[in-house]
């Protein structure tokens, strides 16, 4: 199991649940997840929140069937099948990885547009662990 | 700190290196083994690192051996293949590779394996870079040696995978990437290297068929080799019609995990006169480490971490892609070839499709990878890979390889690369004859 | 000061079961009327759907979620039977942390019940804006009849004092005692039905139509003053008892019937079938939505449409996007193979 403590999780919850990013004041670069030096510019640590809109194109994906599936994940996949993993370029810019949720694993393509939204990730010390994953969004 | 005339400063990418005008510092003042920059421009002589012994365990599923025991069969294994002189009291200090602390001694791993073997006051640290750690323990071998700090030293790695459960062994393959978003998204390194895979399909129009190949290949060099995990040879329809695991790498696109140790003898060049008559040459070597994730990274059909470790291994070695004759790659997943043939320069970015189609990689290619079988056929003992692969490459340069098959002949130099994770650390060695 | 729905959302999870598919399991089928339902996919429960349904509700008028004041969420299967819920929904909608909000559970009239909670709070904050969620995915043993019917939904209105489309007339409830119908002790995930027939259909029909009549009553209105009634659906048939005590039509019961073809919503039933009724509804329409929560009680809310404005996804757009599984993919998401 992996092991993500409570409150390390929590730090996370704005990048998790609204996808809070940070702008680079020195170069622009938007951040996302948040680094401690901006990755645009190596340079600076000063940023501004942004939020992001959560809409962006799938970049590249996988199906995770039972093979490759972490113990934190085995029992969705046995419950639901091969799940779409995949990463996102958002639309802001940074790109970032995510399961994918609400659609057919035969329907998922490079270029497709997608959302991101709220839910279950996984559970551990009983507290469940929500955060985005991302769904189709044709025409969004 | 490092020498040169001029006292200037250098700046690369945020590594700042000043140079005293005193004395010649500890590594002659030529290369910045780091940074790989030249720090003085001119070219005093290196002190030169050899290796004169190289032993590695039998790598598979060993329930009745212990961490520590599998180190200990590595490490007699070197000693006999040390030609003469072999003394365990001249060795100064151990480089040991390890990930999982065999799953129960988290600190101080390599103090319990070091005295296990009969060295029991040396310097010793266990180096932890994910499946790079074994690179990453000779290049700090290397780096120990060249900097005259010891004179003779171990650089090994263990790993003993098999006594957790399945589970639980995920755990610790799952948690080298980055854990907070890509295994929360649901993947192992399986998944990580698919994305890779699927995008360079997509980019540039590799196909399912050069994936299995490189299992083909990987797995009949492997039936060569008697220490290798798997020695059966398998087809190119067997390996294509596998179940999937992470679409697109199905079950034979994947390493197994395994028990295994290996250890190399690292020494100065006046050390090794009283070992052997042949020693093998550190030609050159570089690291680099990228961003964890692979969603950080500028490029996801390529591991910038092996090209600008390549590239630092290709500047201190004064060579080129076109000189190396033979290489172990680092094979974790079969788009991991694909990619090394690629960023180590072996051909051009899109092109290792065609590359392994050609038979380029075969042992009767121009350049084979992985005669040993790589991580795939001969497996892939986390801490052990790096240095195994040093084991593979020195019995190669002096003709001793068990099996006749499998010999590449009359090579003179060769390459080692060695990938942490999925690329967030990459070690790149060139030897040389 | 006129309060009413100024936006609203709905949201139904993509995967459905058939009738056909429990018949030929079990040999029959218990929710009378229903015809399919819809399933909660694995990685979802009724905060990660009323998440999706606040945005949804948000976004239809547009309203930024730093405007709203009030949050109230209503459910009868929330993931904890102790944790402040309504947290995790605020915060992924960037509701402002000093809004007061509240959580609703323990009966299936908790819809019903946020939204008048919602409206109290614009008597004292009249220009505030109230988002009420309500999102049920009840559960039960796969022995129990009434487990059939058992669906997932949700279903989200804005409440404010300006620019509503539908303004709130009035409203009344009842609560009594009737212990032992529809139950769920503490600590159990699976619903109780003693299956006392008579006993649960008299309360569900004492409760709605007390708290119906008190409305009707203080109004001055009468049953054909109403385009549509929506009432609550532990199947299709279970309204048209209560209509006929009122004397309201099937006809006026139609446009909210959302039972037929979504299955038992819990508490999100009233909520998503006058949601179903706003989609279709013209400017003038009477609206009456009766919910019934077991152990009992009711409440009954008369609205009046005096705008256009409509959500989406509709109820039918979004009953129309689904993927059929069948009852062994059912029991496998539910996680009801121990």
């Amino acid at each position: 199991m992996a092991h993500v403590s409570v409150p390390m999780y929590w730090r996370t919850i704005p990048q998790r649940y609204r996808l809070v990013g940070h702008k680079c004041k020195a170069c622009g670069a938007i951040n996302f997840p948040p680094k401690g030096v901006c990755k645009g510019c190596l340079t600076s640590s000063d940023f501004e929140e942004i939020q992001l809109q959560g809409l962006g194109r799938v970049h590249t994906f996988t199906l995770i069937g039972a093979g490759g599936a972490p113990p934190e994940f085995a029992e969705q996949e046995k419950a639901g099948g091969s799940y779409p993993v995949a990463i996102v370029e958002l639309d802001e810019g940074p790109k970032v990885i995510g399961q994918m949720a609400d659609v057919s694993p035969k329907d998922v393509r490079i270029g497709m547009r997608v959302r991101a939204e709220l839910r279950r990730i996984y559970s551990e010390e009983g507290v469940i662990r929500y955060g985005f994953k991302f769904v189709p969004a044709e025409g969004a | 700190m490092y020498g040169g005339p001029g006292g200037k400063g250098y700046i690369d990418k945020g590594v700042i290196a000043t140079h005293s005008t005193r004395a010649a510092g500890p590594c002659g003042g030529i290369r910045c083994p780091i940074a790989g920059v030249p720090l003085d421009g001119g070219r005093t002589s290196m002190r030169k690192v050899a290796i004169v012994g190289a032993g590695q365990s039998r790598y598979g599923e060993f329930p009745d051996k212990s961490i520590k025991e599998l180190f200990f069969e590595a490490y007699r294994d070197m000693a006999s293949s040390v030609d003469r002189n072999f003394d365990p009291k001249r060795i100064g200090a151990a480089y040991v590779g390890n990930l999982g602390c065999g799953g129960f001694q988290l600190g101080n791993l390599s103090a319990l394996v070091s005295e296990f073997v009969g060295l029991p006051y040396i310097h010793t640290m266990r180096i932890e870079n994910a499946c790079a750690s074994g690179g990453y323990a000779l290049a700090t071998a290397a780096m120990d040696v060249m900097a005259g700090v010891h004179d003779v030293v171990l650089a090994g790695g263990v790993e003993k995978m098999t006594d957790v459960s399945g589970s639980k062994g995920k755990y610790w393959l799952g948690v080298s990437g980055d854990t907070e978003y890509e295994r929360l998204a649901g993947t192992t390194f399986s998944g990580l290297y698919a994305l890779l895979a699927q995008r360079h399909m997509h980019e540039f129009g590799t196909k399912r068929e050069h994936l299995s190949m490189v299992a083909v290949k990987n797995h009949k060099n492997g039936a060569l080799n008697p220490k290798a995990q798997f020695q059966r040879e398998t087809t190119l329809e067997k390996a294509m019609a596998a179940p999937m695991v992470a679409a697109p790498l199905n079950l034979f696109d994947c390493c197994s995990t395994t028990d295994g140790a290996s250890a190399v003898l690292v020494c100065s060049a006046e050390a090794a006169k009283s070992f052997t008559d042949t020693p093998i040459w550190i030609e050159g070597f570089g690291t680099s480490s990228d961003y964890l994730a692979i969603h950080d990274r500028a490029e996801t059909v390529a591991l910038e971490g092996t090209r600008r470790a390549a590239d630092r291994a290709y500047k201190m070695a004064s060579k080129g892609p076109q000189d190396i004759e033979l290489a172990e790659v680092h094979d974790c997943f079969t788009i991991a070839e694909l990619l090394a043939y690629e960023d180590l320069g072996f051909c051009k970015k899109g092109e290792a499709g065609r590359y392994i189609e050609e038979g380029h990689p075969e042992i009767g290619g121009d350049r084979p990878v992985n005669a040993s079988g790589g991580l795939k056929a001969k497996g892939h003992p986390i801490g052990s890979t790096g240095t195994g692969q040093a084991y593979e490459m020195f019995h190669q340069l002096r003709g001793s390889v068990e099996k006749p098959g499998r010999q590449v002949k009359d090579a003179e130099v060769g390459l080692l690369h060695n990938v942490g994770g999925s690329g967030g650390t990459v070690a790149v060695t060139i030897l040389g004859r | 000061m006129a309060v009413g729905i100024s936006g609203y959302g709905v949201y139904v999870p993509r995967l459905r079961i058939k009738r056909e598919d429990y018949a030929k399991a079990w040999g029959s089928f218990s929710a009378t009327g229903v015809s399919e339902k819809a399933v909660m996919g694995y990685d979802e429960d009724v905060l990660t759907m009323a998440s999706k349904v606040s945005r949804r509700a948000l976004d239809s008028i547009p309203l930024p979620a730093s405007k709203v004041t009030r949050f109230a969420l209503a459910s009868t299967s929330p993931p904890y039977a102790e944790k402040l819920l309504s947290g995790t929904v605020l915060v992924s909608l960037g509701i402002p942390s000093d809004a007061f909000s509240s959580d609703h559970t323990s009966s299936t009239r908790a819809g019903t019940e946020a939204v008048i909670a919602g409206f109290e709070h614009l008597a004292g904050t009249p220009s505030g804006h109230v988002l009420v969620a309500s999102a049920d995915a009840p559960t039960a043993s796969m022995w129990s009849s009434v487990e059939h019917g058992l669906a997932a939904g949700a279903a989200a209105f804005v409440l404010s004092a300006s620019d509503v489309f539908a303004e709130l007339e009035g409203h009344a409830s009842w609560a009594s005692e009737h212990a032992g119908e529809r139950f769920r002790p503490r600590g159990q995930e699976q619903i109780h039905d003693l299956s006392v027939k008579k006993f649960s259909e008299s309360s569900f029909v004492a409760n709605t139509t007390k708290a119906a009549s008190a409305v009707l009553k203080r109004l001055g209105r009468k049953p054909e003053d109403y385009a549509h009634v929506v009432i609550q659906q532990p199947d299709a048939r279970a309204p048209a008892s209560v209509a006929g005590k009122l004397g309201f039509t099937d006809a006026q019961l139609a446009a909210g019937l959302v039972s037929a073809y979504l299955g038992d919503l819990g508490a999100a039933s009233v909520p998503l079938g006058l949601a179903a009724v706003l989609d279709v509804a013209k400017v003038g329409d009477r609206v009456l939505a009766v919910s019934y929560g077991s152990g009992a009680g009711a409440d009954a809310l008369s609205f009046r449409v005096t705008a256009d404005r409509k959500a989406s996804p509709s109820v039918k757009e979004e009953a129309a996007r689904k993927e059929y599984v069948d009852y062994v993919q059912y029991l496998k998401i539910k996680g009801a193979i121990q």
